[in-house]
């Protein structure tokens, strides 16, 4: 039954998703938005900047992290250990994919219901609340979660184009697999939680965006953390911050369900 | 057999209180119309019979669930129509339908979708998308949805408030229509007119239950029984003859009408037409004169607003 419901909801946000030309936007352009730019930025440094960077001592302890945990990074030329560097970011910068898109369409899921009235409606239904929420999360985290991977795809075709095509075998690595189909799904899921969850509680989706970009804040961290050599990201590192991701997403939805108050919604909007 | 029943249903939203010891009982098939004042506590009352929110004080039955602790059974069983009709706008009114019907898994959603499109007249619009339906067309729509999974007990929410004549006056058209099915609906309006001719019988709310009767039994509460005759010409000796008539217990005129009370409305009226032609008088018509509700629904509202005061 629970199953049967979480399916529906699913599809009824799938059609509303994808025939609302703003979400549609979102999902499809963004995600190759963030890759292009990062690319740019990637290659504007590496062009303009790379002795600079080179001599940084930010950067140097870095590198020695890379070629610690890659000892075959050393046979490579300076500059192209600094490249190996920066592409090896993607696999965080990936993850902002999912985190935006939730900060855009789920932050409206459950407003954009309260302030149609739908949503009175369903709770009249034998719907329950976690299911409610889990289906509209994963409306947005599948898509999101596909558009990371595919993203990843073209990341890894435009990396060839501009050359750097040797370089992929030190970024298409375990940390870069793990990264994709452990680190974003749970990241997805837990972002979208987070949205849904501040859509329940917010007056208008604005409110909700803001407590959707908890979320962007640790992601942006790991990018400084591992960028500048603080941590570097190991494949059994990523392995565990997966599954706290995972297990914080489980959390988020038990608390998105005890802060989903049923009477004050339907008290409240009208 | 009492399909609701409430028993002091009490709810206060802080230091307000929205409804006050509300206890009634509607029998299955019954139309219930809950009429009120503005901030009344109807749409309050719905929410709690309905299982959206919990009362403060006192509980409710409603088709054998506690609609403070059987919520999720209790959805199953009974339908509601909010004062918003509340649908998706970019999907279609089958997709609609279907949406809502998915959640009760007794029901053949497909076949049930298109009973009740055919129902409320929306079959060959089926497909098209709900934003480019009119304000009526939406509400019927939304009343499908309440039906759907047929309910035992129907809640409508002011469904005709807001729409022009002729929308409301189809809405009203299927609430008879399920009345005539023998549905049990409790019904809020504001519509005085409209809960005359749909209901069974009316409860007055204003936080308590001020009144719970057919609409002809409030009338009596407050009016008595009047019989009009109307006469082609009214003159003296008729007058006089009527005036000694033992069951009439007051009588005036009113231009060529007479306006007599009697001691018993329907057995003495045959005896006064006869002593009135007897006396030469000529009857065009005999008649009972009706007080609208409406005067019956504001002497309840000023007796309880004077009470409060």
């Amino acid at each position: 039954m629970s199953r049967r419901h979480i399916r529906n909801i699913l599809l009824k946000e799938w059609v509303l998703l994808f025939t609302d030309l703003n979400s549609a936007f979102i999902i499809t352009l963004l995600p190759l938005l963030i890759v292009g730019q990062a690319i740019l930025y990637i290659w504007l440094a590496f062009r303009f900047a790379g002795e600079s960077m080179l001599t940084a001592q930010v950067f140097q302890t870095a590198l020695q992290k890379l070629v610690e945990a890659m000892p075959a990074v050393a046979q490579l030329p300076g500059e192209e250990q600094l490249l190996v560097l920066l592409l090896s970011q993607f696999n965080f910068v990936l993850l902002l994919i999912p985190t935006m898109i939730a900060m855009s369409v789920a932050t409206f899921s459950i407003v954009d219901e309260k302030l149609s009235g739908s949503l009175e409606a369903l709770l009249a239904t034998p719907v329950k609340t976690w299911e409610l929420l889990l289906g509209k999360a994963l409306a947005g985290a599948i898509p999101a979660i596909l558009m990371t991977w595919i993203s990843g795809g073209v990341l890894l075709l435009v990396v060839s184009a501009v050359g750097w095509g040797d370089l992929s075998g030190f970024v298409v690595t375990a940390r870069w697999f793990l990264t994709l189909f452990l680190l974003t799904p749970a990241v997805a899921i837990l972002s979208f939680m987070l949205g849904v969850a501040g859509s329940s509680r917010a007056k208008d989706a604005r409110s909700a965006q803001i407590v959707a970009l908890l979320i962007i804040f640790p992601v942006f961290a790991l990018i400084g953390v591992q960028i500048t050599g603080i941590v570097w990201f190991t494949p059994s590192l990523i392995l565990v911050l997966a599954l706290a991701v995972g297990i914080a997403a489980f959390a988020m939805l038990r608390a998105a369900v005890r802060l989903f108050r049923r009477e004050s919604i339907v008290v409240q909007w009208r | 057999m009492a399909i609701i029943e409430t028993f002091d249903l009490s709810r206060n939203f802080g230091k307000t209180t929205a409804v006050e010891d509300v206890t009634l009982a509607v029998e299955a098939g019954e139309v219930l119309g809950f009429l009120g004042p503005n901030g009344a506590g109807k749409t309050t009352t719905i929410r709690m019979l309905a299982g959206m929110i919990a009362p403060t004080k006192g509980h409710a039955i409603v088709a054998g669930h506690r609609t403070d602790r059987d919520v999720e059974q209790l959805h199953e069983v009974v339908g509601m129509l909010t004062q918003t009709p509340g649908l998706y706008d970019r999907l279609s009114a089958r997709r609609n339908l279907e949406y809502f019907a998915s959640f009760y898994p007794s029901i053949e959603s497909q076949s049930q979708v298109e009973k009740y499109l055919k129902l409320i007249g929306l079959w060959k619009r089926c497909n098209d998308k709900v934003g480019t339906f009119s304000k009526g067309m939406k509400q019927r729509l939304a009343l499908a949805r309440a039906l759907v999974h047929e309910p035992k007990v129907l809640f409508l929410d002011e469904p005709t408030a807001g729409l022009d004549p002729e929308a409301a006056g189809e809405v009203r058209q299927l609430i008879r229509t399920l009345r005539e099915e023998g549905r049990t609906i409790f019904l809020s309006t504001h519509n005085l007119n409209e809960a005359e001719m749909l209901c069974n019988r009316i409860a007055v709310i204003h936080t308590r239950l001020l009144a719970l009767d057919t609409p002809e039994q409030l009338r009596r509460r407050f009016f008595r029984r009047q019989i009009i005759v109307q006469l082609e010409a009214l003159d003296a000796e008729v007058m006089e003859v009527v005036k000694k008539l033992p069951f009439v217990q007051d009588v005036r005129e009113e231009g060529n009408q007479l306006v007599l009370e009697l001691a018993d409305s329907e057995h003495n009226r045959p005896e006064l037409v006869k002593a009135i032609v007897e006396a030469g008088g000529r009857v065009i018509g005999v008649s009972e004169k009706q007080y609208p509700l409406e005067e019956v629904y504001l002497r309840l509202i000023r007796e309880e607003n004077q009470n409060e005061s």
